[in-house]
């Protein structure tokens, strides 16, 4: 059963991680890297690293993607001029 | 062997077991588990009763999310005055009904110019938190999704969540107030996390467990036999700062500045319509049923209250513990019908220049006062 979970959460990660760089446009890039995040958080889960895990979520999706997402929105799209 | 007990304390049976306990009781649980057994499947029987304990935590949270909508129009009619809702069922309580109905029926309408995958994506963002946030939750004795050895941490990096579907909302829907509330929003709530964190580690170190179960068998019995041992008492000013910040996390008036209509025609969610509304709305009454729940949680002692004699503690626990929440929920609306709103300086200045370094000074008096051994 926890093979079959790591093997799901990690298979999810990889996709991510690869959407990350191919995805056209930066606010799905860091859609995407938040899925990276929440993925890493799952295997430490796995690994019974509750506390690792949480903070995980907290610091990496809670603030580096929230940091990450509003540069992106205070910047000028590049696509429309 | 799916992983029952091992992300969990052990001070507590769970809702998990609990539901164990009570199949058990009625004298069904080793059939099932038979018939379950002879095909090798004991692990679908796990998760099938962790499902139903989800669905349960679900159903309830929708039924709160339509009272508490009858509520805030209830209290808003007292302190106004007047009636609020009173013709669709016994004093309008089946207005929520109503409108969810109004709400499934709308048109689903996506601004042409927005980013599609990211507004439609945003309502989940914000209803998932908004659920998973009740997980460590204690409803009362043995009534608890999980008991998670690190609760409370739980739940503040799940509430850290919020700002991402803010942010993509205001966003997606290109829409330059919507923009401007979610960048609002997102300062606001930046800014109050500090407190709320803050203001919980005194907690913890009182009580030396992240877990919400630990910290309301820290809060029970009494001094002198007559005040409750819970930590208001013990930390007056973090419970001030607490209830501040979260009022100001769910952004409620006076700091509703996420959807101050004077000036952001509705804030980051104008946009949007029907359903994805409604996922909004349910999120924002889901949290503040649950931060109500995790204040009374910290400070108010949780499903602590005199034992009856007689009625089983599971229930009385419930009881006391609802009866709490919406204590603090009816502080909540009552305010928003009270105060104005102030300005969007003001909410950072006390933010940064008030809130934070009282809390720092909190901890650091907490601190000073537990190795005195003057606190516990």
């Amino acid at each position: 059963m926890s093979e079959i979970a790591f093997l799901v959460i990690s298979a999810l990660t990889i996709i991510f991680a690869i959407m990350v760089v191919k995805s056209d446009k930066l606010v799905h890039s860091a859609i995407y890297l938040a899925g990276v995040f929440i993925g890493t958080a799952g295997l430490f889960l796995l690994l019974k690293a509750e506390f690792v895990a949480w903070v995980q979520v907290l610091v990496y999706v809670g603030a580096v993607i929230t940091l990450i997402l509003f540069t992106i929105m205070l910047t000028r799209k590049g696509e429309e001029e | 062997m799916l992983y029952s007990g091992m992300w969990t304390g052990d001070t507590m049976t769970n809702a998990y077991e609990l539901i164990i306990n009570i199949l058990t009781a009625i004298g069904v649980y080793d059939t099932i588990f038979g018939v379950f057994k002879s095909y090798g499947m004991e692990f679908v029987l796990k998760l099938i009763i962790v499902l139903v304990t989800l669905a349960v935590l679900f159903g309830f949270v929708l039924v709160t999310v339509m009272f508490l909508t009858w509520m805030e129009r209830k209290v808003a009619a007292m302190v106004q005055s007047r009636y609020g809702p009173m013709v669709t069922g016994p004093r309008g309580l089946l207005q929520p009904v109503m409108d969810g109905i109004k709400l499934i029926g709308k048109e689903d309408i996506v601004p042409a110019k927005a980013d599609r995958f990211v507004f439609n994506l945003a309502p989940y963002l914000a209803f998932v938190p908004a659920i998973l946030v009740f997980v460590p939750l204690p409803f009362g004795e043995s009534l608890i999704i999980s008991d998670l050895r690190v609760g409370l941490l739980y739940i503040i990096a799940i509430s850290a969540l919020s700002p991402i579907s803010i942010l993509l909302a205001g966003w997606a829907s290109n829409n330059k107030y919507t923009l401007l509330a979610a960048m609002r929003a997102v300062a606001q709530d930046i800014s109050y996390t500090l407190p709320l964190a803050l203001t919980a580690i005194a907690v913890v170190m009182l009580t030396g467990s992240l877990s919400t179960v630990d910290i309301v068998n820290a809060q029970s019995g009494t001094w002198f036999g007559i005040i409750p041992k819970w930590f208001i008492f013990l930390q007056p000013l973090a419970f001030i700062l607490f209830l501040i910040a979260s009022i100001a996390e769910m952004g409620r008036i006076p700091f509703d500045f996420q959807e101050s209509e004077s000036e952001l025609i509705a804030g980051f969610f104008t946009e949007y319509s029907g359903m994805k509304f409604a996922m909004y709305f349910l999120a924002e009454y889901a949290h503040l049923f649950a931060v109500s729940g995790i204040l009374v949680t910290i400070f108010l002692g949780g499903w602590n209250g005199p034992v009856l004699p007689g009625i089983p503690v599971v229930i009385t626990s419930l009881v006391y513990f609802i009866l709490k929440t919406y204590a603090v929920v009816f502080f909540a609306m009552w305010l928003r019908d009270t105060v104005p709103r102030i300005r969007i300086d003001q909410l950072l200045n006390i933010g940064w220049k008030i809130m934070i370094p009282l809390a720092l000074l909190n901890l650091i008096v907490t601190g000073f006062l537990i190795t005195a051994g003057v606190m516990r």
